[in-house]
């Protein structure tokens, strides 16, 4: 967990130099930043890790710095310190996906906490996002045939079915399915369906 | 039991300014009004101009009087009784017949009496000689009417007894001029000073103290020479009497109503005292009408000073209640000021305790893991300690506007000013999401002026832009200038907002009070920084921007 990454957001020096100092107790690489802009200069996430931010900055806030991050695909979990937190802003953040929202001053184990439980969050995400870059390198290498024998497979046609939709021999189907089954690497039906539906989009959109 | 408690609230009422603690008990007073009564009376007998039987001034009814307005009518009864054996004790040791003497008491009351019932009709409570109407009432009913409606009573009597040979209505007559010149000396003398607070005592300066000596100083040394010389030469007596003026005029003007009343008083026993030893302009004529004259004399001294003090104590008065409410409204709207920026006053000092918590757990955990380094923990202790004086400092500036204080004109740095106006107002500024440029100047001069309320006018302009940004400027656009600069031998501070401006109809009318466009606004703050300003001698204005948003601007003169 130590090679974790935390950015640290806050325009009080302070209170910046503080919460780093905790984070680096608590053996997590640390970078502060003492605005918005400053750290959208250097934004880093190569790394797995997460965002602490305060809600309040001169310039761009946190809400606002939370949607920047969203529009340039930054998926590093964000959690929000305030001194001021009313109810309408912290469920704007939360809403905006959040991980917690910490009212200062607060106590370190609910600081560690709330970073850990983003941490983690951050390393599934990755690893659900490689999953799913490496599904969609298998789809890629099909051929449009096969693709389309795929789509019908999943659809739960039968080989003679497909064979009439696409007008030819249900033997040929049945190559073209054999190859589609191996390069998606699967070898049931029920792994093929499951490797599909992953990586289906909740918003089925075509573009 | 019953007297004890109703002299308790007779002095609840009457000796609530005197403060000492030391409150006469009922037979304490009673003790007091005795020898009072008794030591006026000596005075009665020393300014009779021998062969007149009637004394030029006779005090004792004035202080009977001057008594019962003090006392609640309750007490009246037996404040009146405690005069009766001081009256027989100096009466009777002057062979007149013990009727007639009785008669004198009850003459003597009856004036008290009268004149007492008569005011307290008209101004209930205790009566204090502060303002015109109530010393009119005075002159009125204890001046005029008490002496005049007793002696016809007192005549009837002497007549009706047989004592001495004096006609009917020249005893009324000669009575009367006796009593109005004591009521009018003795009455305020008693009233001013007994409802005199010390506290006022104590508050004078010793140049007040060495200025009251050089009045009354003067007056007795003028009055000396005019009053108490033998005559040199009668033609010059007219201007004589115009002698001791100036000095009445001056403790009118300077030293109240109290003053007023002694220097009267000053002049009335100098005067009669003279003529009585037989110095002093009075002497070249019969024993009558050098009472008379005095008395005429005497009385047309005393009553328009009388009056003008009073006058300029009302006045005086009115002026320092008037402060005071400018006070109390300032405070006031100050308070509500700092309440609308309680969250972010919140916010400022949740910083420092923030920074103080994440450091103390975080060397907690370094010393845990045994990671922390001597270097590491020493900066830790270093930063908790600044943090903590950074707490410390805000909760000061925040007593010190909390406060309610006078107004106290000092040197001030503006820029120090501005400085510590954009401290208090940064949680604000930076939860509303305002950026803040400074635009101090070099080298501005000091501005003499009260530092809380300078920074209450400057905070009530910040707080107004940072508002006004955040309901109606984008957050990335709130910009918050602040400026200093001298302009034409002014010291000038600008507060410039980029937000939405007002409309031109608006330009003064937000000055006034009661005037808002906030949901939650006193409407107060602007007029009462312009109040602030004006007692500053400077000026206080705002004005659209060109290219959008307000600018306010304060000019104060340069110290």
């Amino acid at each position: 967990m130590s090679s974790a990454q935390v950015s640290v957001i806050d325009d009080d020096a302070a209170v910046l130099r503080s919460v780093g100092r905790l984070l680096q107790a608590a053996g997590y690489a640390v970078q502060t930043f003492s605005s918005s802009q400053d750290f959208l200069t250097h934004p880093g996430g190569g790394a797995p890790g997460c965002i602490v931010m305060d809600l309040s900055m001169p310039g761009m806030g946190g809400l606002d710095l939370q949607q920047a991050l969203a529009k340039k695909a930054d998926r590093r979990p964000v959690v929000f310190i305030s001194g001021q937190g009313s109810i309408a802003t912290s469920v704007a953040a939360m809403k905006a996906g959040a991980i917690d929202f910490l009212t200062k001053p607060f106590d370190a184990s609910r600081l560690l906490g709330a970073v850990s439980a983003a941490i983690e969050r951050d390393l599934s995400s990755r690893g659900a996002q490689r999953e799913r870059a490496a599904v969609e390198g298998r789809l890629a290498s099909l051929t449009p045939r096969e693709r389309e024998v795929l789509e019908m497979v999943a659809a739960g046609k039968l080989n003679k079915q497909i064979a009439a939709a696409l007008g030819t021999a249900e033997k040929t189907v049945k190559v073209h399915r054999a190859r589609m089954m191996r390069k998606m690497q699967v070898d049931s039906l029920a792994g093929l369906i499951r490797t599909w539906t992953s990586i289906q989009p909740p918003s089925a959109s075509s573009a | 039991m019953d007297v004890h408690s109703a002299s308790q609230r007779f002095l609840g009422l009457t000796a609530r300014r005197w403060r000492t603690g030391a409150v006469p008990g009922p037979l304490a007073q009673m003790l007091l009004v005795a020898v009072g009564y008794y030591a006026a009376a000596r005075v009665g007998f020393a300014f009779t101009l021998q062969p007149n039987p009637i004394s030029t001034l006779w005090p004792p009814n004035a202080l009977l009087l001057a008594v019962l307005l003090l006392a609640p009518a309750r007490a009246w009864w037996w404040l009146l009784a405690a005069a009766l054996p001081a009256h027989l004790l100096i009466e009777l040791q002057s062979g007149v017949p013990t009727a007639m003497v009785l008669g004198w008491y009850a003459s003597n009351c009856s004036e008290a009496l009268i004149g007492a019932a008569l005011v307290r009709a008209f101004a209930p409570g205790p009566l204090r000689l502060d303002s015109l109407r109530k010393a009119g009432l005075f002159l009125l009913c204890a001046v005029l009417a008490a002496p005049l409606l007793s002696s016809f009573f007192d005549a009837a009597l002497v007549r009706l007894i047989g004592w001495g040979e004096s006609e009917y209505w020249d005893l009324v007559q000669r009575r009367f001029a006796s009593n109005v010149l004591a009521e009018l000396t003795v009455g305020p003398l008693i009233l001013t000073w007994a409802t005199f607070s010390s506290a006022r005592l104590r508050a004078a300066t010793p140049a007040r103290y060495a200025e009251a000596a050089l009045i009354f100083g003067g007056l007795f040394a003028v009055c000396l020479v005019a009053f108490d010389l033998p005559q040199i030469d009668a033609r010059a007596a007219p201007a004589l009497f115009y002698a001791p003026l100036p000095f009445l005029l001056w403790a009118a003007v300077r030293l109240g109503t109290p003053g007023a009343a002694s220097a009267i008083a000053l002049l009335t026993v100098a005067t009669i005292g003279g003529a009585v030893s037989g110095l002093g302009p009075f002497t070249d004529r019969t024993a009558e009408d050098t009472a008379r004259e005095m008395q005429l004399f005497l009385i047309a001294a005393s009553v328009p000073m009388l009056l003008l003090a009073v006058a300029l104590e009302e006045r005086s008065r009115a002026e320092r209640e008037a402060h005071e409410q400018r006070l109390q409204l300032t405070h006031l709207a100050r308070v509500a000021m700092l309440g609308e920026l309680s969250g972010g006053i919140a916010h400022e000092l949740n910083q420092p305790l923030t920074a103080i918590l994440s450091n103390a757990q975080a060397a907690q955990h370094f010393i845990a893991n045994k990671t922390g380094s001597p270097q590491v923990l020493s900066e830790i202790l270093q930063d908790i300690v600044l943090a903590d004086l950074r707490a410390g400092e805000i909760i000061r500036r925040l007593h010190t506007l909390f406060k309610r204080g006078e107004t106290q004109f000092r040197p001030l740095d503006m820029n120090t000013v501005v400085g510590e106006v954009l401290d208090i107002a940064r949680g604000d500024l930076a939860t509303r999401s305002v950026d803040v440029r400074r635009h101090l100047g070099e080298s501005i001069p000091a501005v003499s002026g009260d530092r809380v309320e300078l920074q209450q006018v400057l905070l009530n302009l910040v707080v107004n832009a940072s508002e006004a940004m955040s309901a109606g400027t984008a957050p990335g656009r709130r910009v918050l200038t602040v400026c200093t600069g001298t302009e034409a031998g002014m010291v000038k501070v600008s507060v410039i907002d980029s937000g939405p401006g007002f409309p031109a109809e608006q330009h003064e009318r937000m000055f006034e009070a009661f005037y808002t466009t906030k949901a939650q606004g006193l409407g107060l703050g602007l007029s009462i920084s312009r109040a602030i300003v004006r007692v500053h001698n400077g000026h206080l204005w705002g004005e659209a921007n060109p290219g959008g948003g307000a600018s306010f601007h304060v000019t104060l003169p340069a110290a």
